[in-house]
């Protein structure tokens, strides 16, 4: 029995193994070559070939990508710009995933006249390109005020996550048993108990999903970045173009690679933090009640 | 203790072009065991959900101890529900789904927490009430859905088939189970089910439904032994009642009727005085299979009682009887054979007709003849 349930060799195992390690290596060549670059010399890099370790490890590159380098006319490194993300991504995230929350309850429990039709209407914002709606969400930006602010960026992103999260949260709580909310309603809670005490808490593996989708978007955005902020409240997104942009003379390239992965990093710690909650959620669909 | 009635309710849901509820007029005493019956989609769980204040209704009044309540929410009317897939709130343990109810109603935490023991010693889950519903077994939910519900002491108890998820065994049990916990507290319940035993056995009376509308409304035994209408008299009763067209005839000895077995002798079965106003018309008698047996000495010369040859084509030993299956006029007819007296297929067997429980019914109206 045994031999036939192990089979230490076989030609499809081999296959299979060998065109996923090369996938993966294909994938993590870029960022082995941004890691290496970033922690060498201009000098180092200059001479030597891509894929080759520093002849001298530093981290000067890094230091002078998040507090020296020009971007544009001041020379503070991009950290300006990565607080500001942060500012602008975690607000955003949070309302517009809990305003979806709210809306995909309503939209699966508390069906009204119309609602689908509603609903409908809010899933073609998942389609409206980033572009389309530049000019007309500038001129309703410079009404309220918010223009070239933080906030400004955030309802800008909340308004266009919103879609997304609505659809996200409704097609998960369809999948939640409609007795719940009939057995809560005999148990006298009301609209909002059995948001907060029944739905909410079965909740964990969406707003991941959620989270994970929306501040993927929301940080690696640059259109809007770019469009709807200015100066002390542009993300880092715009702060690395502007980086690598300027300078004059000879490219550094550790620089700007210390800077790319600057930017990328958070994304990448929230996919590891939560990665596992993102195909779960996914996958599982209903809750087992 | 709460008297419900039911009067003239109506319902037609938003979108549907045909009416589900179609006027159900139902007075249910207080503490009264109600059975609702009927088939898939005759709108049995919308009668309940209109009742529980789920739904709202088109038309008609739900009065709960004479007050009207069809316009209150859900939770102004005191009433618990069981779902037939229990709907336990998956991320609360036993405990706080029990208590969930009384916390939203604000009553002091030590009286809950009597409320929780109480219920729970009831039920015996005791040992159950820091998990979570996904650590139980299927009967033990149901025993927590069955805890949420007892746990406020509401007005009325609705069961929407709680007991159809569990496995035959747990089925029996928790049916006696609820049968006791009425016996003791004597509430109000109104209870659908799928299962003939659980209706005959639990219920003070039964009301059966068929496409949103009342068939009958009477105790086990009137709807079993005098079924209103052809659809109640095939509902109840597995297997169901023998249906035989046939012709009244006046002989010299009374009324009678005459069949044919499968190799043409012809049975004469004797037929009450009292359906001297369908003589030359034809009327649908309704046999149980009990009725059509073994010769037994006993019944032997009575009235209403009849004898014939039959060839027996299948048999059904079920424990207790075989169930035969034999031919009179060209239909299948079941009897029920006591299985000291052993038939077998291919047998020719002489069988006793006790026609005095016989139900008759018109043919055109498909109602019962009341004799
Ligand atoms: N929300 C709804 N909207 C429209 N029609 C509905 C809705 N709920 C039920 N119906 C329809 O009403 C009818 C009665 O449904 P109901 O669920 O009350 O049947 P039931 O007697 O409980 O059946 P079952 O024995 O299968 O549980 C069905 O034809 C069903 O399709
Ligand atoms: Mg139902």
């Amino acid at each position: 029995m045994t031999e036939m349930v192990r089979k230490p060799f076989s030609f499809n195992r081999v296959l299979i193994y060998t065109v996923l390690l090369t996938a993966a290596a294909v994938y993590l060549v870029p960022l082995v070559v941004m890691l290496l670059t970033s922690f060498k010399t201009l000098g180092d890099i200059s001479s030597g070939n891509l894929m080759a370790l520093p002849t001298h490890w530093t981290m000067h590159a890094w230091h002078k990508a998040w507090s020296t380098a020009c971007t544009g006319v001041s020379c503070e490194g991009v950290h300006h710009f990565f607080w500001n993300s942060f500012k602008m991504a975690i607000p955003a995230v949070l309302i517009s995933t809990g305003i979806g929350a709210f809306n995909g309850y309503v939209f699966s429990k508390w069906r009204f006249r119309g609602s689908d039709l509603i609903f409908s209407m809010m899933l073609f914002g998942c389609f409206i390109p980033f572009q389309v709606i530049l000019l007309p969400m500038a001129a309703t930006l410079g009404k309220m005020g918010l223009a070239n602010t933080t906030a400004g960026l955030v309802v800008v992103h909340v308004t266009y996550g919103v879609a997304f999260t609505t659809l996200f949260f409704r097609n998960y709580y369809v999948g939640v048993p409609d007795a719940l909310v009939k057995a809560a309603r005999l148990d006298g809670a009301g609209f909002f108990t059995i948001f907060f005490r029944i739905m909410l808490p079965m909740s964990v593996p969406i707003f991941m999903v959620c989270i994970i989708w929306q501040f993927t978007q929301i940080w690696n955005d640059f259109l809007f970045g770019v469009v709807f902020a200015s100066g002390d409240s542009q993300p880092i997104t715009v702060g690395l173009n502007n980086l690598v942009n300027t300078g004059t003379g000879v490219k550094e390239y550790n620089v700007n690679m210390a800077a790319a992965l600057i930017a990328a990093l958070p994304t990448l710690v929230v996919y590891v933090l939560a990665g596992k909650y993102f195909i779960r959620g996914l996958t599982a669909g209903s809750v087992k009640g | 203790m709460s008297r419900l009635e039911l009067r003239a309710i109506r319902k037609t849901y938003g979108k549907a072009e045909r009416e589900t509820l179609k006027g159900i007029d139902i007075d249910i005493n207080s503490g009264e065991f109600l059975i609702l019956v009927g088939p898939s989609g005759c709108g049995k769980s919308t009668l309940m959900n209109a009742i529980a204040g789920l739904e709202d209704i088109s038309q008609g009044a739900i009065v709960i101890d004479g007050t009207d309540v069809t316009t209150l929410e859900p939770r102004d009317r005191d009433i618990a529900m069981v779902f037939q897939s229990y709907a336990l709130y998956p991320t609360m343990t036993v405990r706080e789904n029990i208590a969930f109810g009384l916390r939203i109603r604000r009553q002091p935490k030590e009286e809950i927490d009597q409320e929780v023991q109480r219920v729970a010693k009831l039920l015996q889950i005791e040992p159950l009430l820091d998990r979570k519903p996904s650590q139980l077994s299927g009967g033990q939910q149901q025993r927590v859905a069955m805890g949420r519900a007892l746990a406020r002491r509401p007005k009325i108890y609705l069961f929407d088939e709680p007991l159809s998820n569990l496995d035959a065994k747990l089925r029996v049990e928790m049916r006696t189970e609820i049968k006791r916990l009425h016996r003791r507290l004597r509430t109000t319940i109104v209870y659908v089910t799928h299962d003939q035993i659980e209706a005959m056995t639990l219920a003070d009376r039964i009301a059966v439904m068929k496409d949103g509308e009342l068939q009958q409304l009477g105790t086990p035994k009137e709807v079993y032994e005098t079924p209103a209408n052809l659809f109640v008299a095939s509902f109840i009763g597995s297997p169901a009642m023998n249906f035989i067209p046939v012709t009244v005839q006046k002989g010299d000895r009374g009324l009678h009727a005459m069949v044919k077995s499968d190799s043409g002798e012809t049975i004469d079965l004797p037929l009450p005085l009292a359906l001297s106003a369908y003589e030359n018309k034809e009327i649908i008698l309704g046999v149980r299979p009990e009725h059509i047996t073994q010769i037994q000495a006993h019944k032997e010369g009575q009235p209403l009682v009849a004898r014939g040859r039959l060839t027996i084509e299948v048999t059904e030993p079920t424990g207790p009887d075989v169930i035969a299956l034999v031919n009179i006029n060209g239909i299948p007819v079941h009897c029920r054979i006591d299985p000291d007296h052993p038939v077998d297929p291919g047998d020719v067997a002489e069988l006793m007709f006790d026609m005095s429980k016989t139900s008759y019914f018109d043919p055109a109206t498909e109602q019962r003849i009341t004799l």
